[in-house]
């Protein structure tokens, strides 16, 4: 056990955590461009992925990649379905738009309570085995992760650079009132935000289902990690996503290699706290006032 | 903090129309149905609903305490931080340095007023939305901390046997005793509150909440302001965590999770916001409203989640908000 081979293992280690954080923060990050809304109840969608994957591999006999893609789809329909009949009402209002998340998490969570029970259930390993790279040892299950947290991203970067309605959402985050004067439309727009933005947060909940366990309780942490990463990255910016949830998943699991994981965790808070002292928009925010 | 301006309060906040609709019989009449109410359970003889009641006491104290805060237009998802932080200073001053009551439950009044006024010192120069996201994450962290210091605080286990409340040698021992301390601490909570609405101070809470800019313009500092209700609020909570760990005898790192602090959100929000009357009738109503559910926690908090929602969309300003209500407050409607 020597040094190199802790650093070796915990900046991998790191780098396969950070991309789960990327994939819930870029979500929150996105739901939050487009409505303004900061989406308490993005943790919850977490978990629902978790339970399609659970659900589409263990009964249904589904293989893995069609459970994720079954969980991203299925979070979509259901993110714009409430985004049309629930949160309407709420775009642009930031306080209220955040309770009502809060409301909307505990419908999700309890209704998954009471469909599948409070007990933590485990998902056979889609691969088993292991990758080595000299000392260095990761299990091939998060090596998957990796390989496809890496794939989700790359679309998810296509479509937004790309395609017409990516380049619609952009503007919106951009400037709402111009991209109203453009012509783009609130009642395409505003649903597919929110849809695409829960959507990343179930597919990460696929992703790692079959590493960690499955109950409807899973989606809390997540969800702070994700607060973490945005407040660090600066609120609606990507590319400061992306940096946060890198830099979090790495001190994160450097820390716990040195130190037990809550004292990690208080020491990141308390970092957290310092970079918005010095830099109150963020790492890579814009400042608005 | 101080503010030389004295703005006249805007348009709808009860306090100068107040003066003008003076004691009218619907005012007489609200009133002495309040003291029914809070007289009631001294002639209750179910301890069981005498529990609710003091139950109902302490709630208003946070809530009322979130109140200002969120008449500045923000919002804290710690209370039940700052109700954990006062009910551990307070228990582990009376039992370390064997502290007096009185003593170890302002020390934890002040323990939390100081935690709030440090973090809101320093996130609350942020936009809106992150000092709430900071404050969830506080509320989260909080626990970790108490059950990290398993040394001091117990860790999961928490504390037990907490003596009950005493104050110059009178011993709050039974449940009818404790209400009556709970319910005087309320009142008081309130009383606070109606007053602070009437000052310069109580206009600038306003002021920020309505209109940050204008305030501004006007010489306001709305960092300030929110900085102020914020560390007040947080000592109402602080204070009303002695009096809970008194009354209850035990706590633990769980008694002060963010489901409870979501939960006083929920009263808020289902009371009125922007009403002195808000805390108590969110308290009211949403306190004894588990027994309803009992034994069906989930399809209680399915309830909690959707008369949230519900209430932001069609009753924005609570059940406070109605013309019953806005009329016992003094509004002309």
């Amino acid at each position: 056990m020597n040094l190199q081979f802790l650093l070796g293992q915990a900046l991998t280690n790191g780098l396969v955590i950070g991309l789960l954080y990327l994939l819930m923060a870029i979500g929150f990050t996105l739901v939050f461009g487009v409505m303004r809304i900061a989406n308490f109840a993005h943790g919850e969608f977490y978990m629902l992925g978790a339970f399609v994957a659970f659900i589409t591999v263990k009964w249904l006999g589904l293989p893995y990649i069609a459970s994720v893609l079954a969980a991203f789809a299925l979070a979509l329909v259901l993110g714009w379905l409430i985004e049309v009949v629930v949160l309407k009402p709420f775009r642009g209002d930031e306080l209220n738009g955040l309770i009502a998340t809060l409301g909307l998490g505990m419908i999700i969570q309890n209704l998954a309570l009471i469909s599948f029970g409070p007990d933590p259930q485990s998902m056979p390993a889609t691969v088993t085995g292991v990758f080595k790279m000299g000392s260095i040892v990761v299990p091939l299950s998060r090596l998957y992760v990796v390989a496809f947290s890496a794939a989700v991203l790359a679309l998810l970067w296509f479509f937004l650079m790309h395609t017409r309605s990516g380049r619609a959402l952009r503007a919106v985050v951009e400037d709402i009132e111009i991209a109203r004067a453009q012509g783009i439309h609130a009642h395409i727009v505003y649903p597919l935000g929110f849809g695409l933005g829960v959507a990343l947060a179930a597919t990460a909940g696929a992703l790692m289902a079959p590493v960690f366990s499955v109950s409807p309780f899973i989606g809390a942490t997540p969800l702070f990690k994700a607060f973490i990463v945005v407040v660090l990255g600066g609120l609606g910016s990507i590319p400061g996503a992306a940096l946060a949830s890198l830099l979090l998943g790495l001190a994160e699991s450097l820390g716990s290699t040195f130190f037990d994981g809550s004292t990690a965790d208080m020491m990141i808070f308390v970092l957290v706290i310092l970079v918005l002292v010095i830099r109150p928009s963020g790492l890579l925010g814009r400042a608005e006032n | 903090m101080k503010e030389e301006t004295t703005i006249a309060a805007p348009a709808g906040s009860g306090a100068d129309i107040e003066a003008a609709g003076g004691m009218g019989p619907l005012r007489w009449l609200a009133l002495i149905v309040f003291a029914g109410i809070v007289a009631v359970p001294l002639f209750m003889t179910s301890p069981f609903y005498i529990h609710l009641a003091v139950l109902v006491c302490l709630n208003v104290t946070i809530a009322s305490g979130l109140l200002m805060l969120s008449r500045t237009g923000q919002l804290s998802l710690c209370q039940a931080a700052f109700v954990g932080v006062g009910a551990y200073v307070s228990v582990l001053t009376g039992t370390h340095f064997a502290f007096p009551f009185l003593l170890s439950a302002l020390l934890g009044a002040a323990a939390s007023a100081l935690v709030a006024f440090l973090l809101g010192a320093a996130i609350l120069r942020l936009r809106g939305v992150y000092f709430v996201l900071i404050t969830f994450a506080f509320g989260e962290l909080f626990r970790l901390a108490m059950l990290q210091a398993a040394p001091i605080t117990g860790g999961a286990n928490g504390i037990a046997g907490i003596p009950s409340a005493s104050i110059f040698g009178f011993d709050f021992d039974t449940r009818k005793a404790f209400y009556c301390l709970a319910a005087a601490v309320a009142l008081a909570s309130l009383a606070f509150l109606l007053a602070l609405f009437r000052t310069a101070k109580g206009h600038a809470i306003d002021a920020a909440g309505q209109n940050p800019n204008l305030a501004e313009a006007t010489g306001i500092s709305v960092r300030n302001t929110q900085l102020f209700a914020f560390t007040v609020g947080s000592g109402f909570a602080g204070l009303t965590g002695a009096l809970l760990a008194s009354y209850v005898g035990y706590i633990s790192p769980e008694s002060f999770n963010t489901s409870v602090s979501i939960g006083v959100v929920i009263m808020l929000v289902v009371g009125g916001r922007n009403s002195v009357l808000g805390p108590l009738i969110g308290s009211f109503i949403m306190t004894p409203l588990p027994e309803l559910f009992r034994g069906a926690v989930q399809s209680q908090n399915i309830f909690y989640g959707v008369a949230l929602i519900l209430i932001l969309r069609f009753l924005p300003q609570g059940i406070a908000g109605l013309r019953l209500f806005r009329r016992i407050e003094g509004e002309q409607v």
